[in-house]
């Protein structure tokens, strides 16, 4: 036998150890993967399930119609309320929740002075105008008002043009506009071979009438029967009501836009 | 080894699908879809210590509630959760009260209610409690002589209002008509009620054998139906202005199904003047009739038009056998059949006019005891969807004039009546008891 033939010999028990190996390292990049997957779809968004002071989640209906837990939607969804513009209003942190005062057991350490309590955090006051955008030129309002869903879809609007405040002081009338026009969206004209696509924003006027007028695609989703199917659901509407006593201007304009996702 | 290392594979997957189904779970509990505005009534307070203001408050409340309960677009927030202290004034309405847990409401309505003199004087509100800036919506106040009609007139006054407001437009119902045939006094009349079955009252009187399918006006001035005469059923015409029936051309043969045209200038029917029941349209005071159908022996009935377009008029025909739905345009071309089975009668076209509401047996003949039920169709898509479930045999469907409801008759344990319900078949509840009721028609305003 050649010194060098015990090379090749040891060389079986070496492979097999080198596929178990593999198969577990292999497992646990796959579990972290998915860990991480997960993590980043549904635990990061966690703590705005269900706070409805930034409006309702997005299709949920989905699953609560699904008999069986679906799989995690392949696309993160929107963040409704962390979005690229800045939005007309910035939240507040929150109030710092003060404990109720918890005596300390006197011991040994008692002579020690008790520590003094910081004053609760002050809310901080909003900077100025620098994260305000200028009127008009916000994206979807991110407020109670500003968003709607429905079956697989969502869809979400502001009020612009001579509007000023209105969706404050009228949102009551905001709130009809959002039902009204998700009520009217009938999915079934949307292609059935699409499952998510870009959103379709629409812009509308409303007359002091009520009627809408001026239905016009702003900008689109780039899938056709999603447009059309916006633009149906405006088409359908004949009066919202007339807007409300108080209000001063002519009409308003709306900017209203819709999400689908199968 | 090999036994560890898959319980370890085996333990890396489970927690992850825990883990997985876990999220999924949080996600079932958030928004779903569109929710009605959360509406808190409280009763409206007395006004005056006048002995009749008790009693007209009673039905004043009563009308108001069941008027924005049926509405079908408030969920009504249940009277145990209101604070304790009831505002009659604006001023005694605290915001904060109405809007937190547990009314939770976004919307109240409220205000004061009394007799003065001889008259009822009511004023009602309608704040938006979360926008504490400017929460008024309405603020109405009305003046009429004090009576338990007038009490209810009010009421349904203010709840239209507010469905108004808060319907995106749409006219409340709370001041509609019903419409349908009772024999009640021992002949079958046309009798009209309240949309609520309050009222009910009779208005022909012509002791015929049979009197059917009654049809108001879009103007709510006439009612056209089919009677028993000399020459068989016959149109005729009662004036809901002068009380009494006024002429109507009477033609050969069986006429029945009479249908307003949406502009109220045309009356479409089914008659066999020319030998077949056929589709004719006469103008409204019963010329010209034309024929529309032509169906060569085979039956053609129930015509209604589409009171969106007045474009199309669906109607049922037994030209493949059974009766089947069918839509044509208003000239009689373009015919297509819409359902595909079974017996399906009695189309009534949606205001909006994308749906048809009509009675339909699935399943009919020997072997096969289907109930007939109502159903809506989408007229473009052609899906359906079944109404009423295991209540007996319905027919005979008619809208609102707001779309959101339907009345139709019902005959469970041997005697029709007329029954009411919200569009997508909730709220059922019949709305006559005594006697036998049918063909109820809802009024168009």
């Amino acid at each position: 036998m050649e010194p060098g033939d015990n090379i090749y010999l040891e060389r079986e028990p070496w492979g097999r150890f080198f596929i178990w190996s593999v198969i577990l390292h292999g497992t646990l990049v796959g579990s972290i993967v998915i860990y991480i997957y997960i993590y980043a779809a549904f635990v990061s968004h966690g703590e705005n399930w269900g706070n409805t002071e930034f409006g309702d989640a997005m299709s949920a209906t989905l699953v609560s119609r699904a008999p069986v837990p679906l799989p995690a939607p392949t696309e993160q969804t929107q963040n409704l309320v962390a979005n690229e513009s800045k939005g007309l209003t910035e939240s507040q942190p929150k109030a710092v929740e003060q404990q109720p005062e918890a005596l300390p057991i006197p011991d040994r350490n008692a002579k020690k002075k008790p520590e003094q309590r910081t004053s609760p955090e002050k809310p901080r006051t909003p900077p100025p105008e620098d994260n305000r955008v200028p009127f008009g030129q916000g994206g979807p309002v991110s407020g109670p008002y500003g968003v709607f869903t429905a079956n697989n879809a969502k869809g979400g609007f502001s009020f612009t043009g001579a509007a000023g405040d209105f969706g404050s002081q009228f949102g009551w009338y905001v709130d009809v506009v959002r039902r009204k026009v998700s009520e009217n969206w009938m999915k079934y004209e949307i292609d059935p071979t699409i499952s998510s696509s870009r959103r379709v924003y629409i812009v509308f006027d409303i007359l002091s009438s009520g009627e809408p007028t001026n239905v016009q695609i702003e900008q689109s989703s780039g899938v056709p029967s999603l447009d059309q199917s916006a633009i149906r659901a405006l088409q359908r509407i004949d009066n919202f009501g007339p807007l409300p006593g108080g209000y001063r201007g002519s009409k308003v304009s709306v900017e209203f836009w819709f999400d689908y996702k199968r | 080894m090999i036994k560890r290392l898959a319980a370890l594979v085996l333990l890396t997957f489970v927690s992850s699908s825990l883990l997985f189904a876990q999220t999924d779970w949080i996600r079932t509990g958030t928004g779903l879809g569109v929710e009605k505005v959360r509406l808190a009534v409280p009763d409206f307070k007395a006004a005056s210590n006048d002995a009749q203001t008790a009693p007209l408050l009673t039905v004043f409340n009563e009308t108001l509630w069941n008027d924005l309960d049926n509405a079908g677009i408030f969920e009504l927030v249940s009277k145990s959760f209101y604070p304790l202290s009831v505002p009659g004034t604006p001023p005694e309405l605290q915001l904060a009260a109405w809007s937190n847990p547990p009314v939770n409401a976004s919307m109240v309505a409220f205000g004061n209610f009394g007799v003065s003199g001889s008259d009822v004087a009511m004023q009602g509100w309608l704040y938006d409690v979360r926008n504490t800036g400017s929460p008024m919506v309405l603020g109405k106040q009305y003046r009429d002589p004090a009576s338990p009609a007038n009490a209810r007139l009010q009421a349904h006054r203010f709840a239209d209002e507010i469905i108004f407001r808060l319907g995106g437009g749409i006219n409340g119902i709370a001041e509609s008509k019903v419409y349908f045939i009772s024999s009640r006094s021992g002949h079958k009349e046309v009798w009209q009620m309240d949309y609520d079955g309050a009222a009910q009252t009779q208005l022909t009187h012509l002791s015929s054998i049979a009197s059917l399918s009654p049809r108001v006006s879009p103007d709510s001035t006439r009612v056209i139906f089919s009677t028993y005469a000399k020459r068989g059923l016959e149109l005729v015409m009662y004036s809901l202005e002068l009380g009494r029936m006024v002429s109507f051309p009477a033609y050969n043969g069986t006429n029945i199904s009479p249908a307003w045209s949406p502009d109220g200038s045309k009356i479409a029917f089914s008659s066999s003047m020319h030998g077949h029941s056929e589709i004719y349209v006469a103008d409204s005071a019963g010329a010209n009739p034309k024929r529309l159908t032509v169906s060569s022996g085979h039956p053609d009935s129930s015509p209604v038009w589409n009171p969106k377009t007045g474009a199309q008029v669906a109607f049922v025909s037994g030209r493949t056998g059974l009766p089947q739905i069918y839509i044509m345009d208003a000239d009689g071309t373009n015919v297509q059949r819409m359902t595909d089975t079974g017996y399906a009668v009695s189309p009534s076209w949606s205001p909006n006019g994308q749906l048809l509401a009509f009675a339909w047996r699935r399943s009919y003949g020997p072997g096969a005891p289907g109930s007939q039920d109502i159903y809506l169709m989408d007229v473009t898509t052609r899906q359906w969807v079944q109404l009423t479930h295991d209540s007996g045999t319905n027919d005979f469907p008619s809208w609102s004039p707001d779309g959101r409801h339907i009345v139709y008759e019902s005959k469970q344990g041997g005697r029709s009546q007329i029954w009411s319900m919200l569009a997508d078949g909730t709220k059922q509840h019949a709305l006559s008891a005594s006697g036998e009721n049918s063909q109820p028609n809802w009024s168009w305003k």
